[in-house]
């Protein structure tokens, strides 16, 4: 019962902590490219206990609880992955723990998957309320995005839930510890993801619902103030979700809580380097890209997986 | 209380409010309301009972039966619930317009042909209440005249078509065992040829698809739901085109059986299967039509054609977890598409008449329950989790990927993603963004409108939360036709099902909400500003005129546009075309000249003489 409860503060607490740490790595990886020295790792967290305690506007109910359910989604999502941990037992790992994954039992990848909606839906009616075009803009674009990034998701999904016959995300990890990592036995998924997870995160060269010199910052455009705060940690939250699950479809997740953060840290990094030094392109053309390879792609891996079984 | 009762009940009903509507303009509007909720309090009393009773002997030779079980209790109280509050609904909605008298009788008597054609203990009946149905909806789809008369013929020639079908079906049947009664069908039928079989199936099917618009004999419906007055657009997007699924259900599980229907094959494809990848197309092309529309109803329209997809390829797979899945996504889109038609009928009330999506806006400001409520039941209709279209869909994915058939759940799961920028689109463009000048001092929607939209979205919340308790009522139907039922708990799924726990996931979202709420509540509170207080990168901002809604998923719009146009419905109109063109030309043989039918007279006796002469038939 107390372990529970422990569960249920930590993994949130490790997946703003990590979320967080990981957006000024990635300005500090950005500012390095363009060589510059950047702001300090810890500038997200300053940013966001600035934004706290300053004041914002507000367009009407739904401006403020789109926020708030957006930020809620995401925090029971991170309850359902599970943050390094293993069943095995430990001669082989001595610094292995059990699985910290505190919702498991309560639902699989096909409950994530739809947790997920609920970060772009609350945001989307908020923005909404805000009755700035430019903010409508935005939204448009997120969910075109999140539809084109989605088919080849979909399919990555379907051929890991087939591959492994379930749709436990648990069991997904425990059966990678024994014999290999997804990366290895569904490789052209694992590419595939790889390929879409810049347009998941909505960094470059996807970044088009935010776009700051085109549209405002799209969605954000209304938001200042502690509302903008809440948003920041809906964004660390997302980054998290997503480079976590990642880790936990194709790179067996983590015997322990530190290779798991270890290996999240390396698969951001990894994206953030090479999104960032490609331009922003179109809606259109992102759209076109992510149905055209990561879909063949992934398209090609289901069929293997379907075919070899 | 029996059937019998309940039918007399809901005919009589919709009589004496025609005759009470031409003395009491007050009566026209209470008595069918009180009509309805009797109906639902006494379906509801049927839980649980099953029986059969036969109600007519010997017409035409054949006994006509009433049956009451599981399944007909589901589908009738369904039928009950949305029946009932579309009249509630219908209470402002045409108070004051001409024929309200009429209305109400079309109204209640569609209702109470539908209870008759769940309560139907026999194919004759059955296919008398049908009937009754088709004509009843062809009348109130015409109501609003205009575009509504092409659309209420063009659902009536597709009716007449899906009844002729069965009628096949039905005397083919009758023609091989004898009777027509389902329970002593379902007996016999063991005994047909697979050729016998595959034609009845096939005959209801066409029957069936056309009533419950599965693609390609989908056609009908996007016209008739958008035209028809907003309160029926509830009751047949949510119960009429349901009629069609009860019909597979029965014709599929309850009369051949579970047995027989898989043994239904053909040299390398099954009924099933192809079943299951028209519900596949279903889905796909009429979400990504949907995106496209202008016309909230119409919108609506398309995406409960894709919504029935979901439900034809959970009944297709013949499995528990499939049939336990389509069934309670049938009472679900029953609930959520209810809503969203009544949402958008309330804000044509107020608004007069006007569901332009690229006119309105804003209309949160002014109607916040109808938003609220429109926007629960757009995230039923998504199947977000913590609503009852979630623990639906993901019954019905869980089934295909359990059957090993990722394709078909990609399909399942696209037109989800399609789902969201459809509901979207339509919350968006009436409720949110900038409210125009000339709906500044709009009205609140009345309260019988507020409260069926306040009932549908407590619904679909609690069916969320506790899906146990819907899935009880289901899980003795599949009990019923020889399935094991899935085995639920209230509130999700044991592990053998698959891990889901909705409660547990509800207490977290409410913790982290209560979290979030704490921490806003120490922060300064916002300031309110006014709608035209906006960035506009130091441009002025016109108040009322800054809505972004035209054309609203461009990019999309331009990729998808020239492939999505329905291209069933430009055959099928063509094929009318034709045949109209060819009866034209027939009609031309009367001339109205008694020389030329004196000409025909003779030339058929010379025909006739020539016949014998060569022949010697007589």
């Amino acid at each position: 019962m107390v372990s529970d409860i422990i569960q249920f503060v930590l993994s949130p607490l490790i997946a703003l902590v990590t979320g967080v740490f990981l957006l000024g790595l990635s300005r500090k990886i950005i500012a390095r490219i363009h060589r510059r020295y950047g702001p300090p790792i810890y500038q997200p967290v300053i940013d966001v206990l600035r934004l706290m305690t300053q004041r914002s506007v507000s367009h009407g109910a739904v401006f403020e609880l789109g926020v708030v359910f957006a930020l809620a989604g995401s925090f029971v999502t991170v309850l359902f992955i599970p943050l390094g941990g293993t069943e095995l037992a430990g001669e082989a790992h001595p610094f292995a723990h059990g699985v910290l994954c505190p919702l498991s039992s309560a639902g699989g990848l096909l409950v994530v998957m739809y947790l997920m909606l609920y970060g772009p839906l609350g945001i989307a009616l908020a923005a909404g309320e805000s009755a700035n075009p430019n903010a409508s803009i935005g939204v448009s674009r997120k969910l075109l995005l999140a539809l084109a990034y989605e088919v080849p998701f979909l399919l990555v999904i379907l051929a890991v839930m087939s591959h492994y016959e379930t749709i436990s995300i648990t069991e997904i990890v425990a059966r990678q510890q024994e014999s290999g990592w997804g990366v290895l036995s569904v490789p052209l998924s694992a590419a595939a993801a790889f390929l879409i997870l810049p347009a998941m995160l909505g960094i470059r060269p996807f970044d088009v619902a935010s776009a700051p010199q085109e549209i405002a910052s799209g969605p954000l455009a209304e938001y200042g103030g502690t509302y903008l705060g809440l948003l920041a940690v809906q964004k660390a939250l997302h980054l998290f979700v997503v480079i976590a699950l990642f880790t936990d479809l194709f790179l067996g997740g983590g015997v322990n809580l530190a290779t798991f953060l270890l290996k999240v840290m390396a698969v951001f990094v990894v994206a953030e380097l090479i999104s960032a030094v490609l331009p922003r392109v179109r809606i259109e053309t992102a759209v076109k890209f992510c149905w055209k390879w990561p879909a063949a792609l992934a398209c090609l891996q289901m069929v293997v997986t379907t075919l070899s079984k | 209380m029996s059937a019998q009762v309940i039918l007399i009940a809901a005919f009589a009903g919709a009589v004496l409010s025609y005759l009470l509507g031409l003395f009491s303009a007050r009566g026209r509007g209470l008595f069918p309301i009180a009509v309805s909720a009797l109906l639902l309090c006494l379906v509801a009393g049927l839980y649980g009972q099953s029986g059969e009773q036969v109600y007519y002997r010997d017409f035409l030779g054949l006994d006509l039966v009433l049956r009451t079980d599981a399944l007909a209790w589901l589908f009738a109280v369904t039928v009950a619930l949305v029946g009932c509050l579309s009249v509630v609904f219908s209470f402002h909605y045409v108070r004051g317009k001409e024929k309200a008298n009429f209305y109400y009788f079309a109204l209640l008597l569609v209702n109470a042909a539908m209870l008759g054609i769940v309560f139907s203990g026999d194919l004759l009946s059955f296919f008398i209440f049908w009937e009754v149905m088709s004509w009843g909806a062809y009348l109130l789809i015409s109501y609003n005249k205009g575009r509504a008369l092409y659309a209420g013929l063009k659902f009536i020639v597709m009716s007449i078509v899906g009844s002729c079908a069965m009628l096949v079906g039905l005397l083919s049947l009758y023609a091989a065992h004898d009777t027509l009664v389902i329970s002593r069908l379902a007996e016999g039928i063991g005994s047909s040829s697979p050729g016998l079989l595959l034609g009845v199936l096939i005959a209801f099917g066409i029957g069936f698809g056309i009533k419950s618009a599965m693609v390609p004999l989908h056609t009908w419906l996007p016209d008739a739901h958008s035209e028809a007055p907003s309160p029926f657009s509830a009751v047949l997007s949510g119960v009429l085109i349901k009629m069609g699924v009860y019909g597979f259900v029965l014709v599929m599980y309850a009369l051949v059986g579970l047995k027989l229907l898989l043994g239904v094959r053909g040299a390398w494809v099954s009924f099933n299967s192809v079943l299951c990848w028209l519900g596949a197309v279903t889905i796909l092309v009429p979400t990504f039509i949907a995106v496209l529309q202008t016309d909230a109803k119409r919108l609506l329209a398309w995406s409960s054609v894709g919504q029935i997809g979901y439900i034809i390829l959970g009944i297709g797979f013949a499995t528990s977890l499939g049939l336990t899945g389509a069934l309670f996504h049938t009472i679900n889109h029953a609930v959520f598409k209810a809503l969203l038609f009544l949402a958008v009928g309330a804000v044509e009330y107020r608004t007069g008449g006007v569901r332009d999506l690229n006119e309105l806006g804003g209309l949160i400001q002014r109607m916040p329950v109808t938003f609220a409520c429109a926007l629960v039941g757009g995230l039923g209709l998504i199947g977000v989790p913590l609503s009852s279209g979630f623990v639906s869909k993901w019954l019905i994915y869980k089934t295909l990927i359990a059957e090993g058939r990722p394709f078909l759940a990609l399909a399942a799961l696209v037109g989800t993603w399609g789902a969201i920028l459809y509901v979207y689109k339509l919350l968006h463009n009436m409720f949110l963004g900038q409210l125009p000048q000339k709906y500044a001092e709009l009205d609140a929607a009345p309260f019988s409108m507020r409260l069926p939209l306040t009932v549908c979205a407590l619904f679909i919340i609690l069916f969320g939360i506790l899906p146990g308790i819907p899935l009880k009522a289901i899980g003795s139907i599949v009990e019923s036709v020889g399935l094991a039922p899935v085995s639920a708990t209230l509130a999700g799924f044991g592990p053998e099902v698959g891990p889901l726990n909705m409660l547990n996931i509800c207490a977290a979202a409410v913790v982290a909400v209560v979290v979030i709420a704490l921490l806003l509540r120490a922060a300064a509170a916002p300031r309110r500003v006014a709608q035209d207080d906006s960035y506009a990168a130091g441009a002025y901002v016109p108040a009322g005129k800054y809505h972004h809604t035209v054309r609203f998923y461009d990019p999309l719009e331009r990729m998808t546009a020239r492939h999505l146009r329905d291209r069933v419905d430009e055959f099928y109109t063509w094929g009318a075309g034709r045949a109209q063109g060819v009866f034209d030309g027939l009609r031309r043989i009367y001339t109205g000249d008694v020389r030329n039918y004196v000409m025909y007279i003779v030339g058929l006796l010379a025909f006739l003489v020539f016949v014998q002469m060569v022949w010697r038939v007589w």
